[in-house]
């Protein structure tokens, strides 16, 4: 990511490539301090460690300087002390950098001799480990190469005047993906914190946002901050969804409130990368990717209904586990259906609902609740039963001053049309709904 | 929502069934405390009674469908919420 950096800081050296809430931060001074990290990290003979904070212009630096001389860096996600000592076993770190320009902490107590500073070294193997969320169980850690990630920047163009919403985390793949678009296109990160919608919100008024990436998760709770504040309407040029199957629904709702913006999908995942963008505003992905063939660097086919793919810009293999063979087929756990020219996200498989022996995908039922009027958000899930297993249920979040008692009865009257199964069985009112990194957790409980 | 027992009244309970099958249309003439709520009374289905047991447990805090024995009549729901210590 070092050279990505480099090839700016040559250029244009005072061009500005990270904002914070506080500081502005030069590609220039971004390349010393990644050069910087890097001779620390050849000094003190690190091979790989855990990074906790998540101060965004300190990170991004040390995981430049880390990617420059082959040290595999894993940057935690914001959880407590004791799952912190439970992630660095189960990934044996042995060291973890918590707060910034402060020393190393090394999971042993000891203390290392401090070597001089050395020159960065090359390395023919510059890895990188993204954990998982853990959201259907205990997170995996997915093991990168900075060579293979570098491949997505191949296409992206210079765009000095972008400025990019960091709304993922650095600890997500889709935030290291917003970090190589930006650097690769010597753009402007814009990096508020927390990095919740409404910082979000705040960040495109103040600090200049033009091209937003997040979930249709974070969308939809910054267009209810949206609404709720009244403030003025943000000048976003592009807008990108992903992480999660976008609802038309949400589409349409994001064409309304930003109808100058290009609105834009995309497709990817730790395991395998980024697919590639879909930009005709229409839900979905077309058929045409379907027809890459061999030379592709992803390639998909649907097999029973579910996106297989072939990467080869994805991940080495899974922590602990043997590396994966990049020209093998991988079920990528998406639901499909195929309509007409355009292939339409129906959920994840751990997401089915089980309703006595028939499944349910709950995400075209979450899909008509949110239709709803009075409806602010909706989520659709499976909620054990005794009579027979699960039962469809959603819980709603209204828009205040709503008639719940409304809702409810245009809930049932929206979905009266679905297979018995698939109704909502349900109907639960709800202040929030349970997401987890920006995405509805939609898995039985 | 748990409640304590005195709260599981029985009118309660006949009003959370009867309005639970009116929504439904299926509080057939006659209902009382003995009509089955199945095939040979209010005929509901096993989605409909798994619709049921879940309005219960929203309303009373415990679901009469989870015990060994399945309530057949209003007058067993009852019987359920009496007994049980919630």
């Amino acid at each position: 990511m070092i050279e990505l950096l480099r090839r700016v800081a040559v250029e244009d050296p005072a061009r500005v490539a990270i904002v914070t809430h506080d500081r502005s931060v030069t590609y220039a001074d971004l390349l010393a301090s990644a050069e910087a990290a890097a001779s620390e990290l050849v000094a003190d003979e690190v091979t790989r460690f855990a990074a906790l904070s998540h101060q965004a212009d300190v990170m991004i630096a040390l995981l430049a300087g880390a990617s420059s001389v082959g040290v595999e860096m894993c940057q935690y996600p914001p959880v407590s002390e004791a799952e912190v000592a439970e992630l660095a076993w189960r990934f044996d770190h042995d060291l973890i950098i918590d707060e910034p320009r402060s020393s190393p902490r090394w999971a042993d107590g000891e203390g290392r001799a401090g070597a001089d500073a050395a020159d960065p070294v090359h390395r023919p193997d510059r890895p990188h480990l993204v954990l998982t969320t853990g959201t259907t169980g205990a997170p995996r850690g997915v093991r990168h190469d900075w060579s293979r990630l570098l491949r997505s920047t191949r296409r992206v163009r210079p765009a000095p005047g972008q400025r990019w919403l960091l709304a993922y985390g650095l600890h997500q793949f889709a935030g290291l993906q917003v970090l190589l678009h930006v650097f690769a296109a010597g753009a402007t990160l814009v990096a508020p914190a927390p990095r919740r919608p409404v910082e979000g919100l705040a960040a495109m008024r103040g600090l200049g946002v033009t091209h937003a990436s997040a979930t249709p998760t974070y969308w939809r709770f910054l267009l209810a901050e949206l609404r709720a504040d009244g403030g003025p309407t943000p000048e976003l040029q592009q807008i990108t969804l992903g992480g999660e199957a976008i609802p038309a629904p949400l589409l349409s709702q994001i064409r309304t409130a930003f109808p100058d913006a290009e609105v834009s999908q995309v497709y990817a995942a730790s395991e395998f990368g980024a697919t590639g963008s879909v930009r005709d505003r229409r839900s979905g992905l077309s058929t045409e990717v379907l027809a890459r063939g061999e030379d592709a660097d992803v390639a998909m086919k649907v097999v029973d209904g579910e996106l297989w793919v072939r990467s080869r810009i994805g991940m080495l293999g899974y922590y602990g586990e043997d590396p994966v063979d990049a020209d093998a087929w991988r079920p990528t756990g998406d639901l499909v259906e195929m309509t007409d020219d355009r292939i339409l996200f129906r959920g994840r498989s751990s997401e089915i609902v089980n309703v006595g022996g028939v499944k349910v995908h709950p995400l075209p039922i979450e899909e008509r609740v949110g239709a709803v009027a009075g409806v602010d958000m909706a989520r659709a899930f499976g909620r054990p039963n005794p009579m027979t297993g699960s039962i469809v249920a959603v819980e709603i979040v209204p828009v205040p001053g709503a008639d719940i008692d409304q809702i409810k009865t245009a809930v049932r009257e929206a979905c009266k049309d679905l297979d018995a199964a698939a109704r909502p069985r349900s109907i639960r009112f709800v202040d929030h709904v349970t997401t987890s990194g920006d995405k509805i957790i939609r898995r039985a409980q | 929502m748990n409640v304590t027992p005195e709260q599981v009244e029985p009118a309660r309970i006949e009003k959370a069934v009867t309005d639970f099958l009116s929504r439904l249309d299926k509080l057939v003439d006659g209902f009382d405390a003995q009509t089955s709520l199945y095939a040979d009374g209010a005929g509901l289905d096993s989605l409909e009674t798994a619709e049921l047991s879940a309005v219960l447990e929203d309303e009373f805090g415990t679901d009469p469908f989870s015990c060994d024995e399945m309530p057949e009549t209003l007058a067993d729901i009852v019987v359920f919420y009496g007994a049980v210590k919630v």
